[in-house]
Parts: structure tokens; sequence; C-alpha cells
């Protein structure tokens, strides 16, 4: 899932703060005038705004990504972790699955979730198994759903726990191989893990 | 920006799970539900109810003692004999798990589910699928 993005953002941020200059609220020391303080403040200011995505990606690529995941869905090493250990390095590509579940869940014991695909299902091509992370959570690899072409088809639906505020990952296995992710981020209330 | 994140996990107050009055609170008790007339060939859907506690192993009791790990870690669905569908769980879902999930409606058969905990412990229910 993150892969690709990792690569061309190695530190996982897209907060342009790092070219902002550091001495640009050092006024005492570098005799930077007042004129050029407030200069300085404004390009900062611009880099925060217009950072990194808009100026080295393609319009699609952008609207990809402030589209279904956010810009950055703070994807911890833990999870880079599991998925590696469970898919290795197969692509996992992002669309197709629908993750239905509430963005604000005030009782994390019981989060209602529901895994659907909008693929064309036939008894040749067909999720062979659901895949359900939560990031945050003790066990991350919630559960697995293997299905079969007698059962491959329509929406899956479960109740999870969630122990904090994070992301809750869908991946659909397809019998073909192919991978394909969603990923919502949850506002959580009670913690319901312990 | 990993370090800036406050985790709450840390301040959580200790909970305890206390039933609702009235609810069934017998370990096992299990309920399949079909839609009320089944084409044949139709895509139905089945939910799968069982009462079970799915303790994760990190809360305390009133006193102060830790309960256990006690959750379902495996279900099974067979169609007229057949496996249809598996289910590989972890103390990560809901206590009393609920489940829905798709069927091709064949042929006149019995969907039965089997649940099995990290305790030994095998729940089963079944239901005839009949084309009305």
């Amino acid at each position: 899932m993150g892969s690709d993005r990792s690569a061309r953002y190695p530190d996982g941020g897209d907060t342009g703060t790092d070219r902002a200059p550091r001495d640009g609220g050092g006024r005492a020391d570098t005799g930077v005038g007042r004129r050029g303080f407030l200069r300085a403040g404004v390009l900062a200011a611009a880099g925060l705004a217009f950072g990194r995505p808009l100026l080295g990606e393609s319009a699609a690529d952008v609207v990809r990504m402030v589209g279904a995941r956010g810009p950055d869905d703070e994807m911890t090493d833990a999870v880079r972790e599991v998925l590696k250990a469970k898919f290795g390095d197969r692509r996992i590509q992002t669309g197709h699955v629908q993750l239905d579940i509430p963005t604000d869940a005030p009782d994390g014991r019981a989060v209602p979730t529901i895994l659907d695909i909008d693929l064309p299902i036939t008894p040749n091509s067909y999720v062979a198994t659901y895949h359900l992370l939560v990031d945050h959570n003790p066990d991350i690899y919630l559960a697995a759903y293997h299905l079969t072409a007698g059962s491959g088809e329509g929406p899956i639906e479960t109740r999870i726990k969630m122990r904090r505020t994070g992301y809750v990952r869908a991946i659909a296995e397809m019998n073909t191989g192919e991978l394909w992710s969603a990923a919502v981020k949850v506002f959580v209330g009670l913690n319901g893990c312990g | 920006m990993p370090s800036m994140h406050h985790d709450s996990s840390r301040d959580a107050p200790t909970l305890t799970f206390t039933m609702p009055a009235g609810a069934p609170s017998s370990v096992g008790e299990a309920k399949i539900l079909l839609p009320l007339s089944v084409a044949r060939d139709a895509v139905i859907d089945v939910r799968a109810l069982l009462v079970h506690p799915m303790d994760t192993g990190f809360f305390r009791d009133a006193e102060g003692n830790p309960i256990p790990a006690y959750f379902v870690n495996a279900v099974t669905v067979t169609y007229g004999g057949e496996q249809v569908a598996r289910f590989e769980w972890t103390s990560g879902i809901s206590r009393d798990p609920f489940v829905r999930f798709p069927l091709r409606a064949s042929r006149e058969a019995q969907v039965q589910v089997v649940w099995k905990d990290n305790k030994g412990g095998v729940y089963q229910q079944a239901v005839d699928v009949k084309f009305a």
C-alpha cells in the first residue's frame, strides 16, 4: 500500500516545514531586517500551503491522494511489517474495496464494519479473502474472511474493537492474486481493547 | 510525526465489562438467520450470532485480577456438507460476535456454522435453506 509512496517521501510527512529557512525566526543574531523577516515568513507559509504533493505530482495523483485516502494515511512501521509478513513484496493497489465504517466511533468496543467490493464477481473472479487491519490495536491483523466461489460476492459485516483513533484497513485478495485496499480513519472515544 | 501523537490509551481508566440486564448470558448460545424467502440461485445474506465474551486479556475485573484472553479464533461455514467460508478471528472482534456473509443458494441444503475458541470450546448451529 505505501511502498511506492514511502519511496518518494522517505520521511513520511508532507508538512513542508523543512523548506522553511532555519534562521527565519532568529532575527537578532542574523541581522535580517523587519521587511526580510516578514518575507521569510510569507515564503514559509507558502511552503506549508503548497507543499511537495502539488509540486511533484500529476493532477491525477493529487485527486487520488485527496480523494479516497487523504494525503497521508499515517501508516506505521508496525503495520508495514505486518503487511510485509502477510503479502511479501506483492503490490497492494488502492480502490475497488468499500470499507463502510463510521468515521466517529464513541464506543471502541463495537464498531460496525462492512466490507464490499465493486468488481464484477464471476465463478472465475471472486474475493478469496478479506483482510482487516487496525493500526493501533494490540493485534494489528484483526481478522481474515476466507470465501469461495459460492460465497465470494456481496458484503461481509462484522463488529470490531478499536483501542484508539487511527486507520482501519481492508484488503481484498482476489482468487487471481490481485490485492485491493481501502483505509478509513476512525475517531474513537472509548478504548475497546484494554 | 509519530512522536507528536498523544497516546490516549495510557490515561484511559480501567474498564470492566458488565452485561446489560436481560441479555442472554450463557456462552455458546448461537443463532443463524436466513431471509424469509429464498429463491433458487439467489445470493442471500446469512447472519450468524454467538454469545461469547471475547475477552482480550488486557482488562481486569472489579477486584483487579486480570481477565484471561478467551475468544473465538476460527469459524467455518458449510453448505450441504461443503465448506463455503472460513473466518480467522482474534480478540479484536467485539463480544457476542456477529457476522453477515453472502451465500449463493444453489440447492436446498443445510447451512452449518461452527465456532471454535482458544480454550477448546466448540459451538455450532445449523439451519435449512428451503426455496419458497
